[in-house]
């Protein structure tokens, strides 16, 4: 993982969009570099990234590519490039282990990059490329897009084919410093933008034959980016996990509180786990009207936290979190497991769920596991999974608001507790009963068979996918199974009591699914929901590989938890006999029971 | 010469009477070094000659050390040695592939094993910012180069957030 050390401020160009218009006149002393490079290494970080401002106008360069490399990391420059075309330059810095770099490239021509940088600086930019290319460096092309290159972005493309191993990224310009202060001027509207980045790369694509260069955008939201979602990038995507300011007293993890993605339109987007969403200020200025939201699409119900490091643990009663320093790291995405007296710190990556989504998963809902299985993905939770709590040692500290908290085994089995209520509630049924995705699982047949055997109740199953309709026919010789969806079930019968375990989430949507289980039910009828809300799992980094390798796809359009049915349920009136909804002490298994009307 | 009965002609050839197989392989398939790993692994048995077959082939000769050997012999003799080559390519693209890696582990551990830095190697680090030609001036502030005044001392930003979207 990569730590972003921000040098100074100062720069040998002047871009039009510099976000620290206001401190270029800033520099950190060169022993506090040194400090911080320290400090990035006794964090476990394994490259420090210098950038600025400039990073290459600093003399002391060399020396703290040196140190960089003495401490047994790698090291990274984001830099406009233009010392860069010093063929010596680079050569030196590859000798102390440059292995990244991420270099301004605005215009394609002379013409328009000096323009935008306001100096005569693209020779030197440009001719940076052809000294770094070759060199088996992670090498990054970034084109801030604003309203005077907007119309030019092909001939970026033009000026970056030469280079197969370069990834050239197109970003929207921010609002922040001088492109705060000239936002008006600089800005294209993003649905602008977002097409011609679009036809850039779609041009690029077919000039490459295959072999590079890559492309990339950041700052646009995914609706907007049709086909070209998976080729979004930003420091995350490129494994950066903190940076630090001039002047702060320690590092911060990467976040994006600088943007948002607004509830009035991407409310039930299926791209918003991986989506940048907008730039808080171009939503500010111009709102959301642009956004296309995608209404459909499958997404995760979980997401990994691969293991990094095992974390020494303090010989006294101090907690080993609050030894090492909480800014560092990510609420939502570093999770720390105290075990007996080991501690394991863990690494979330995935761009399934956003920033925001995993930081409630982890500390509003308390769903966090350990996975103890050998499996690709786990199928029998009360087996596989163990859960995680907050260690009780965090209860009265001050520093709980705005830490990643150490955690636990929790002791109890949640799975099978809460399981067994919803086995309660099915084996006291009578009638006639709807089980509406029932191939899934087969946890209640051992309730339903016996019932069904004595003629207490009469089981008819729905199962869309027919494979696992004819499997469950074959084991469930007492059932009746039809293989259709809900919305495609054609009858004139009414049932004593309607079930949809676990296929809620299934639904393509929420509000139509309910009226079609309510219109399947008898006046009086029970409705039963229960579903999952997504999950995180602390792995192992083969447990890890293994089920990235998978071929299990998503099979979730959304992860409501039982708020949603309630609040569904309150706006037709009617009533709730049972909720419990999810929690920090229970599994991620909520139910709902409703009366139909 | 005679070509081999499981070889293609323009692969193979021997010389029953001198005792030599022949045998002519891609230069841009086997590179050099692979063919030397594979000649290497035949010098306790065979004479072995390595040259240029042509502008973009190597020719190896084999001449076993044991005289008479037959058409057969001489055929499994170069079919072993054609085995051996494809395994020494192989293993040179391994090693150039991994390559990368085996590097940042061996560093990684030689640094994580040594430790942070004595106070003793300190004072040997060379600490000067003796930093690089820069005959163009190119290191040097927009401000400084254009003559434009600094601002007052202003706060540093203290958010820390992604900013792709603006300059370095």
């Amino acid at each position: 993982m990569k730590a972003l050390i921000k040098v100074g401020y100062g720069c040998n160009d002047h871009c039009t969009f510099c976000h620290t218009l206001d401190v270029r006149h800033i520099d950190a002393p060169a022993d506090e570099i040194d400090r911080k490079i320290d400090r990035a290494r006794a964090l476990g970080h394994t490259m420090v990234v210098l950038s600025g401002g400039e990073p290459t106008i600093r003399p002391e360069l060399m020396r703290w590519a040196q140190r960089v490399a003495s401490a047994g990391l790698d090291f990274g420059l984001v830099t406009n490039g233009r010392l860069l075309s010093y063929p010596a330059v680079v050569d030196e810095l590859c000798r102390y282990r440059l292995r990244y770099v991420y270099l301004s490239l605005h215009g394609g021509t002379r013409t328009i990059h000096n323009r935008l940088v306001r100096a005569d600086a693209f020779a030197e930019s440009y001719g940076a490329l052809a000294n770094l290319t070759g060199r088996g460096l992670d090498l990054k092309v970034n084109c801030v897009v604003t309203l005077q290159n907007v119309d030019h972005l092909r001939g970026v493309v033009d000026a970056v084919l030469p280079y197969p191993d370069a990834t050239l990224k197109f970003s929207m310009v921010e609002p922040k410093g001088g492109g705060a202060a000239l936002y008006g001027a600089l800005s294209p509207r993003v649905g602008d933008a977002a097409a011609r980045v679009v036809e850039a790369i779609e041009y690029g694509l077919t000039r490459t034959d295959g072999r590079g260069p890559h492309f990339a955008h950041g700052g646009f939201p995914l609706c907007l980016m049709p086909g070209h979602e998976h080729r979004f990038a930003d420091l995350k995507s490129d494994r950066f996990a903190t940076m630090i300011e001039v002047g702060e007293p320690d590092y911060f993890p990467v976040d994006d509180d600088n943007k948002l993605q607004p509830d009035d339109a991407c409310a039930g987007c299926a791209l918003r786990g991986p989506c940048p969403g907008l730039y808080r200020g171009y939503h500010a200025a111009f709102g959301a009207g642009e956004l296309a939201p995608r209404r459909s699409g499958l997404r995760a119900n979980s997401y990994d936290y691969t293991f990094e490091a095992a974390v020494r643990p303090s010989v006294d009663a101090t907690c080993p979190v609050l030894r090492i320093g909480v800014t560092p790291w990510d609420r939502g995405r570093h999770l720390f497991v105290a075990n007996g007296s080991r501690i394991a710190r863990f690494r979330a990556d995935s761009r399934d769920f956003s920033d925001g989504e995993i930081a409630a998963i982890k500390h509003d809902h308390g769903q966090l596991y350990l996975d103890v299985a050998d499996k690709d993905a786990p199928d029998d939770f009360a087996r596989d999974l163990v859960k995680l709590e907050r260690s009780p040692r965090c209860a009265p500290c001050p520093e709980r608001p705005r830490c990643t908290g150490l955690y636990q085994l929790a002791g109890t089995e949640v799975f099978a507790r809460d399981d067994a209520m919803v086995a309660a509630w099915i084996g006291a049924l009578t009638g006639d009963v709807l089980d509406v995705g029932c191939g899934a699982s087969d946890r209640y047949d051992a309730v339903l068979g016996p019932r069904v055997a004595a003629g207490v109740v009469r089981y008819h199953g729905l199962e869309p996918d027919p494979v696992r309709a004819a499997a469950a026919r074959l084991a469930r010789s007492w059932a009746t199974i039809d293989a259709v969806a809900l919305e495609d079930f054609a009858t004139a019968a009414r049932f004593d009591h309607v079930l949809a375990l676990r296929s809620w989430n299934h639904f393509a949507d929420g509000d139509t699914a309910l009226t079609q289980l309510l219109a399947l039910a008898r006046p009086g009828a029970t409705v039963t929901i229960v579903d999952n809300v997504a999950f995180g799992l602390a792995r192992t980094p083969r447990q890890t590989a293994r089920a990235r390798a998978s071929a299990a796809g998503f099979e979730h359009h959304r992860n409501d938890d039982s708020q949603v049915v309630v609040a569904r349920a309150a706006a037709r009136g009617l009533i709730v006999l049972d909720h419990h909804p999810i929690g920090p002490m229970t599994s991620n298994q909520w139910a709902v029971r409703l009366r139909a009307p | 010469m005679a070509a081999l009965p499981s070889l293609p002609a323009e692969l193979a050839s021997a010389d029953v009477a001198a005792g030599v197989v022949t045998l002519t392989v891609r230069d841009d398939v086997y590179p050099l070094d692979a063919v030397f790993a594979a000649a290497f692994t035949f010098i306790k048995d065979c004479w072995v000659v390595v040259d240029r077959g042509d502008a973009s082939h190597w020719a190896i000769a084999l001449t076993p050390k044991t005289a008479g050997a037959s058409a057969a012999e001489l055929e499994a003799w170069v079919g072993g040695f054609a085995n051996e080559l494809l395994a020494c390519a192989y293993r040179q693209r391994l090693a150039k592939d991994n390559r990368a890696t085996v590097e940042a582990v061996t560093n990684a551990a030689l640094a994580g094993a040594l430790g942070p830095p004595t106070l003793d190697e300190l004072e040997d680090f060379d600490f000067s910012n003796e930093a690089f030609e820069d005959p163009l001036g190119i290191a040097q502030s927009w401000e400084d180069k254009y003559g434009k005044k600094a601002k007052a001392a202003d706060p540093a930003p203290a958010d820390a957030t992604d900013d792709d979207g603006g300059a370095p």
